[in-house]
């Protein structure tokens, strides 16, 4: 028999900050954390970093082979863990996380320096591993249940909390932590991907309003950085010990196109799309928000909202969308966790984070967008985040409020 | 500047351990380098003395073993 989950922590450090309250406020009153980025002799570019302070959470003497990625992660699933009022996990807990890249600035120095020298530094491997997060986190929380790493791309988070909700749905694990983390604002992987030719261009005149998905001008997508956990438990568990039930995590859909690496698919997201109602057996007039993957590239914003229109019909219409990328950018391997996230918290507090940045929308993307900042929406029952990666594979989780 | 006095600076510049508590004969396990950490400053220790550390370092696990290892290679050797 499978139990019903929930929602009871949540943990971020985040380009808003590490206050889920404090982030979702920033959220709704519009407010963007992308900026200008250099670094060296880098060409310039926008991204949207997340400030932590690392001695809060380490010695120096443990920061040794810790990379940033791995430093954000810990700080969030410790954050999620207190959130939810636990003080320690245990044998019957797991940890499951999706990173895209895993140790960047690990691979950067050592990259830079065995060009300059030759000499590499010797914890290289363990900083860079992508399942060094993980294994960080289960290290600080002392869990020895399952500890797994999930690398898909931009559904990385997305899918570990999906996998995550299983296994807790299922009895094979009590407590999870589950979630993303990504730190790649470095200089060699920025400029990989202005190499790719997908980041919005940085000629912007405002760089906050850079990232504008939807919009007929869209450019391309903004780099950011941050971890973001969920602690997800059983409901009957919750209950019993009286712990706060942000929302219920409602069913996943997972697919792949199968068709091209990097170009998405209509009938690749419409497969997700379609698993994940049918898990969480919501059907499309339920859910009244969704929080797109919207990246506000040329091709991807078109696809997701033709996908959308083929799954909602007519109802499409009825359905509030919004890409909080808009403010937060590109999390990559953490945005799903990090979306995830901000869809319970709007489904808690019954609001609606605006699509910032787009002016006239563009014709090819019709879907009802959260124009402005600070819509509330007291019918909202049900939420969906989408999550669809490079590689093809595509990822929808639903939640539902308790009540 | 003494070879351990040097050493002691670098360590706690690496890892942020006072260096007034740092005794020559205490093994570094009792400041909490584990096998990575060590490691670690090794990579430092070569980067700061130009030195190239042989791989068998048997025995040194002391300040005042690295720092005669760090003096002994840095002596000229008679050709």
């Amino acid at each position: 028999m499978r139990r019903r989950v929930v929602v009871t922590g949540i943990g971020l450090i985040s380009p808003h900050g590490d206050s889920p309250g404090a982030v979702f406020d920033a959220l709704m009153a519009g407010r963007s954390a992308v900026a200008r980025w250099s670094s060296g002799g880098a060409p310039p570019a926008l991204a949207a970093r997340a400030a932590f302070d690392s001695t809060h959470w380490f010695t120096r003497l443990q920061l040794a082979g810790v990379d940033r990625v791995s430093q954000i992660a810990v700080a969030a699933a410790e954050l999620a863990r207190a959130d939810a009022g636990l003080d320690a996990l245990d044998e019957r807990s797991g940890i499951y996380v999706g990173t895209g890249m895993g140790g960047a600035a690990a691979i950067d120095e050592a990259f830079a320096r065995y060009a300059e020298s030759g000499r590499v530094p010797p914890l290289t491997v363990p900083a860079f591993m992508p399942n060094a997060p993980a294994a960080h986190i289960a290290m600080r929380a002392k869990v020895h249940g399952p500890v797994l790493t999930y690398s898909i791309a931009c559904a990385s988070s997305a899918v570990a909390i999906a996998e995550a909700a299983k296994a807790v749905a299922l009895g094979e694990v009590e407590r999870v932590l589950a979630g993303g983390s990504e730190a790649l604002l470095v200089p060699g992987a920025i400029r990989a991907w202005q190499a790719l030719q997908t980041l919005a261009s940085p000629e912007s005149e405002d760089p906050s309003r850079a990232c504008r998905p939807f919009a007929a001008d869209r450019t391309g997508l903004v780099l950011g950085e941050g971890a973001a956990f969920l602690l997800l438990e059983p409901f009957e568990a919750a209950k019993a010990r009286g712990a706060r039930v942000y929302a219920e995590f409602a069913g996943s859909g997972v697919s792949c196109d199968a068709t091209h690496l990097t170009k998405p698919d209509v009938a690749g997201q419409v497969r997700a799309l379609v698993a994940a109602l049918r898990a969480s057996g919501l059907s499309p007039a339920d859910i009244g928000y969704c929080n797109a993957h919207g990246t506000a590239t040329r091709a991807g914003d078109v696809v997701e909202c033709e996908a959308l229109a083929q799954v909602w019909g007519d109802a499409i219409g009825a359905l509030a969308v919004s890409s909080t990328k808009s403010m937060h950018g590109h999390l990559l391997g953490a945005a799903g966790a990090l979306e995830a996230a901000i869809t319970v918290l709007a489904l808690e507090r019954r609001s609606l984070p605006p699509n910032m940045h787009c002016g006239p929308q563009d014709p090819a993307c019709r879907v009802a967008l959260v124009q402005e900042p600070h819509a509330e929406a007291p019918q909202l029952r049900a939420a969906i985040s989408n999550s669809f990666a490079f590689g093809g594979t595509n990822a929808v989780l639903a939640f539902r409020r308790c009540d | 500047m003494s070879t351990l006095e040097e050493l002691k600076q670098l360590i706690h510049k690496t890892f942020d351990i006072d260096a007034a508590t740092l005794k020559a004969d205490a093994p570094l396990e009792e400041y909490g380098l584990d096998s990575l950490s060590l490691a670690e400053l090794l990579f430092a220790i070569e980067e700061h003395f130009n030195v190239d550390l042989p791989d068998s370092r048997s025995g040194v696990n002391t300040l005042a073993g690295l720092a005669a290892l760090i003096d002994d290679l840095r002596t000229p050797k008679a050709a």
